[in-house]
């Protein structure tokens, strides 16, 4: 039962429309409130790709938690995966009740996840075989998460907006933590330079394709719609400018190159020009979980699901019995 | 049996004396267990609280989206608020003047 089968209804086109007005007034959409079924399956693919990236963004870190070279380097990034393992439930927690109006759970998107249905973030698909990939993934991946959560929380749903806020909060914990690693191995002995430059190298087109392919003359109707729900106010190409003009100074500033020659800042355009990475990898590869750790990464989570899957059925069993015991 | 755990409402204060906030909401098999999350989900990094508990949201009363939309007030509640009596001071400092009463023995307090 995957999650985004939700039922098709025939609706009043008055509703929508009234629906439609309270967005182009800037109002907040409550989870309780009316809503067209298709403004709740946009909002189910986003938010529950966005809590289970969390979720799978969590385990190239982790990685490194038992190897970071210091005690106070590995409580930093311990104290940052869990973070990130709580921005999960937090989002999970906004998808659930967006689809539990129809008899569906929390098991049901993890269950999506492992058949394929439900996809996470490209980056999380790679690996980071060295210390200077943790510290990357901590500046540059999550500052590309923070620029896209600083847009998706101008959003019209309340509940996500109100997870952002706390998400956004934690965030800048985060954005220092990576900084703060990046500094050190950018401003390091040559060895740790040559590191961190070539954790860039492997990195940099997984982090242009973390926003998207460009919107051309035409928009994708998934992204049309939400522009058109207010779901997000900006488009990818744009997130993605933004990303270089408050990272490619910095990464210039700790002596690194961006691995692409033809990139400059265009004053008269007042855009970037830059070597567009090859999108089909995305759906192709990606899309397919066929990246170089997507199938690892799944494993790992679908094996610790199983694993536990005793204890939550124990303390389910232990519920009912208190609650028929009440009942009596 | 259930498929899933329930959700919990969770909220907390700052000090004994502040308001009951809101921090978000979490799925849990029991209300204890419900707590020992709320305090690693939630309060992890903040100052540690002085009261925190959790609600069952089945037991939670929410006003209808309907209702909701009849809690918008009009702009009518001026007489509610203490500005709108600001004349009352100024008319104890020209009584004061006129009778000749210092400002000793009659003081006039800005916050009533
Ligand atoms: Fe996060
Ligand atoms: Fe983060």
């Amino acid at each position: 039962m995957s999650i985004f089968d939700l039922p098709a209804v025939r609706e009043d086109p008055e509703q929508v429309e009234a629906f439609l007005a309270r967005i182009d007034r800037g109002e907040k959409i409550e989870a309780d409130d009316w809503m067209p079924m298709d403004y709740r399956l946009q909002l189910v693919k986003l938010i529950a790709m966005h809590g289970i990236s969390e979720i799978m963004g969590a385990f190239p870190e982790k990685e490194w938690v038992p190897r970071a070279p210091t005690l106070r380097r590995r409580l930093s990034l311990m104290a940052k995966v869990q973070d990130e393992m709580g921005h999960g439930q937090l989002l999970l927690r906004v998808a659930e009740d967006l689809i539990r109006p129809f008899g569906k759970t929390r098991e049901d998107i993890l269950n999506d996840l492992y058949a394929g249905r439900l996809k996470f973030h490209n980056v999380f698909h790679m690996p980071a075989p060295t210390w200077a990939d943790a510290a990357l993934i901590g500046w540059l991946v999550d500052g590309a998460a923070i620029i896209t959560q600083k847009m998706l929380v101008q959003g019209s749903y309340a509940p996500y907006v109100r997870a952002l806020r706390r998400i956004i909060m934690e965030e800048r914990f985060h954005a220092f933590h990576g900084e703060d690693m990046s500094q050190a191995l950018g401003d390091g002995t040559p060895e740790q330079r040559k590191m961190l430059q070539e954790a860039l190298n492997r990195w940099w087109d997984a982090l242009l394709m973390f926003f998207g392919p460009p919107e051309e003359e035409q928009m994708p109707s998934n992204q049309l719609k939400n522009l058109r729900y207010r779901i997000r106010t900006k488009t990818n190409e744009e997130l993605r400018q933004e990303f270089l003009s408050k990272y490619v100074p910095q990464i210039w500033a700790l002596g690194l190159t961006v691995p692409d020659e033809t990139l400059r800042f265009d004053e008269a355009t007042g855009r970037w020009v830059y070597r567009h990475p090859d999108y089909s990898y995305l759906r192709n590869v990606i899309g397919r979980n066929r990246g170089p750790r997507s199938e690892a990464r799944l494993h790992l989570r679908r094996s610790a699901f199983e694993h536990n899957r005793w204890v939550r059925e124990a303390l389910l069993a232990r519920q009912a019995v208190q609650k028929e015991a009440a009942i009596v | 049996m259930e498929k899933d755990y329930e959700i919990y409402e969770v909220f907390s204060q700052k000090e004994p004396t502040g308001k009951y906030e809101s921090q978000f909401s979490l799925l849990a098999p029991s209300p204890e267990i419900a707590l020992a999350m709320a305090q690693e989900n939630f309060l992890r990094r903040e100052d540690p609280p002085a009261n925190l508990f959790v609600v069952n949201r089945r037991h939670i009363h929410f006003i209808s989206p309907e209702a909701r939309v009849a809690l918008r007030r009009m702009d009518n509640k001026a007489y509610r608020m203490p500005g709108y009596y600001g004349r009352v001071l100024k008319k104890w400092h020209e009584l004061k003047a006129r009778r000749g009463i210092g400002d000793r023995l009659l003081k006039v307090e800005e916050d009533g």
